[in-house]
């Protein structure tokens, strides 16, 4: 009996703890904390993939047919839900007509038909897994599409030599978070298939944050006060790509872009 | 600002073109003209003092440490097999001012070879190129005559069916006639380890799970896994091929498959060619670089050729947009057809005379 009593009382406490520590301990978001790196910081290290529509339309956008009609189906856009906070991108008005021209003419002007570099944040939510490797002092991106790739320099911050298509980023931690800060683009690259763009004056700090084993909730902060009216995020999960034999194949797109690019060009056979 | 690196993205295009043929022409050259051998450098008599054992760094985590960034601008123009004019001599006996005279002549050959109405600014590439610094005559190591093993029969057929399907085609005809390095697609390997007259940096980071060989011209990252995994499917094939690496004591081993016919090294069969490589840190600024080249469908035994990578923290990698601003390729074919042009006009004048 005394000791029946015992087992409920302890069982009783238990679940009392439970109550008190679970709820409080959610409420507070106390961060995922998940495998470290040697030298002890969160261990984003793998293949990763963004699984949005973001790479079609950054907003909000409905279905739509292909631009090519021999495409099909496989040509047409899936509609989705926008990846930008509040919803739309503060353009300033001349920058939204722009966009608007270059919605009209994306297939002909998205550097991503070309197999150009894609840029930041792009590269990230292209339909294609990039692979993330830490050491102490530097983490690098590698891209599959276009064999793109960027390294985050983690020591004293660099300035810029240059502008190029990825930019230059420089790293640091925020507790559970890597942050990326990011300068000196050029203004070739575009955000999506929508036409959405920016300027050389782009700045982009992203944060990549481990919310458990097999999800980065990622998060892009555009600054361009050339193009927008203000500074804006965009945020979505990337996901671990867990198959086993999964790696990243070449995908030298260069090769289905030449005849587009060069075509005009080729020797007509001669009369 | 963009409009003007896309000129300069341009210009290093041409330039590379040009750094190709001069590839090319120095290899030849330096078979076939050799300039006459000094008599070998006599031994200094004093031996420097022997210095603390230097110890190859390790990673935190216990494997050999090769990260940082690399040049390996100075082996440029070496050629892959030795030069006749060597015969009969071992490889490590060719040094001091022999090797340094041997060295200046390719430096100046390369520079001379750009010497003409067209060509990028004089202190753009040539106030860097120091081949003087080259430590090999040549690079071939195994066999140790230095010569590449003979090529089977079914190399020779393979070689002659895709310099058939090439015949009729001119020089510039569509893209596809240029190399892959032209289009910007790819170096291919060994070709992305070999060096040109620019854009030599390469990068290397390790984890206890992958190496990655990071180069700067065509803007290519090699990530090889180190979980001994095995190879891709046969049916996936790649420019780079497929790497798998691990730790053999202190060295890195990668080994390679699964490459691409079109840039098989040396034409060969894509399918079983395989590299073995070779990194070993043997100094504060140096790995050792050796390549064991085996495909039993193209040679009729393997070979080995090797050369140092020399560390370098004052030449990072840096975006080199290669086919982002390809002007170069768009101009050779635009040159083409305007020489096109004028031939079938002269033609043309001649008839109606």
């Amino acid at each position: 009996m005394k000791k029946r009593t015992l087992i409920v009382f302890a069982a009783a406490l238990a679940i009392g703890a439970g109550c008190l520590v679970t709820p409080l301990a959610a409420q507070r978001g106390t961060p995922y904390r998940g495998p470290r790196t040697p030298d002890g910081h969160p261990d984003l290290s793998g293949i990763w993939q963004a699984f949005s529509t973001a790479n079609w339309d950054l907003e909000d956008h409905s279905p739509s047919p292909p631009q090519v009609y021999q495409m099909g189906a496989r040509g047409a856009t899936p509609g989705g839900q926008s990846v930008v906070e509040g919803g739309d991108i503060p353009y300033k008005p001349a920058a939204l007509e722009t966009r608007k021209k270059n919605f009209a003419n994306r297939l002909a002007l998205d550097p991503e038909v070309k197999c150009y570099m894609p840029g930041i944040p792009r590269a990230t939510y292209m339909p294609f897994p990039f692979q993330i490797l830490q050491t102490p002092t530097h983490v690098l991106m590698a891209y599959e599409f276009a064999s793109s790739d960027r390294v985050v320099n983690m020591g004293k911050p660099v300035e810029a030599a240059v502008d190029t298509w990825m930019g230059t980023a420089n790293g640091r931690w925020d507790g559970e978070t890597l942050v990326v800060d990011n300068t000196g683009f050029n203004d070739m690259t575009w955000f999506d298939r929508a036409g959405n763009f920016h300027s050389d004056a782009l700045h982009v700090v992203e944060r990549f944050t481990l919310t458990d084993a097999d999800h980065i909730q990622y998060e892009a902060t555009i600054e361009d006060p050339q193009t927008f009216t203000r500074p804006w995020k965009i945020s979505m999960p990337l996901y671990r790509r867990v198959e086993k034999n999964i790696r990243l194949t070449d995908f030298k797109c260069v090769e289905y872009s030449e005849e587009l690019l060069y075509g005009d060009l080729r020797k007509k056979p001669s009369k | 600002m963009s409009r003007r690196i896309l000129k300069v993205a341009s210009l290093l295009m041409v330039m590379t073109l040009a750094a190709l043929i001069a590839r090319h022409t120095a290899l030849g050259q330096a078979a076939k003209a050799p300039a006459p051998a000094p008599p070998p450098a006599k031994t200094s008599a004093s031996a420097p003092a022997s210095p603390k054992p230097w110890v190859a760094p390790k990673t935190a985590w216990g494997d050999p440490d090769l990260q940082g960034w690399f040049s390996n601008l100075s082996e440029n123009g070496t050629p892959l097999e030795r030069p006749d004019q060597f015969a009969g001599r071992k490889l490590e006996d060719i040094k001091g001012e022999e090797l340094l005279a041997i060295k200046a002549a390719a430096q100046q050959r390369t520079v001379e070879s750009f010497a003409g109405p067209l060509h990028a600014p004089e202190d753009w590439w040539q106030k860097d190129l120091n081949m003087v610094k080259g430590t090999q005559a040549w690079l071939v190591v195994d066999p140790p005559d230095g010569k590449i093993p003979p090529i089977t029969a079914e190399a020779r057929a393979r070689t002659a069916a895709r310099n058939e399907a090439r015949r009729g085609h001119g020089p510039a005809d569509s893209w596809e006639d240029r190399s892959l390095y032209d289009r910007c697609i790819t170096r291919g390997l060994p070709g992305s380890m070999m060096p040109v007259i620019y854009g030599n940096s390469y990068q290397i980071l390790q984890t206890k799970t992958y190496v990655a060989i990071r180069y700067e011209m065509i803007h290519e990252t090699r990530i090889i896994p180190l979980d001994g995994g095995p190879h891709a499917s046969p049916k996936v094939r790649t420019y780079m091929g497929d790497p798998r690496g691990h730790w053999d004591g202190d060295t890195l081993v990668v080994e390679t498959t699964n490459f691409r016919d079109e840039e098989a090294f040396r034409n060969a069969d894509g399918a079983t060619l395989k590299l073995t490589e070779r990194f070993t840190r043997v100094g504060p600024k140096t790995v050792k670089w050796a390549v064991t080249v085996e495909d039993p469908h193209t040679w009729t035994k393997p070979w080995t050729f090797a050369m140092p990578l020399t560390m370098d923290d004052t030449q990072p990698v840096l975006e080199y947009a290669c086919h982002e601003g390809n002007l170069g390729l768009r101009d050779i074919l635009l040159g083409a057809r305007a020489e096109e042009k004028k031939a079938a006009e002269a033609a043309a004048a001649k008839t109606s005379k």
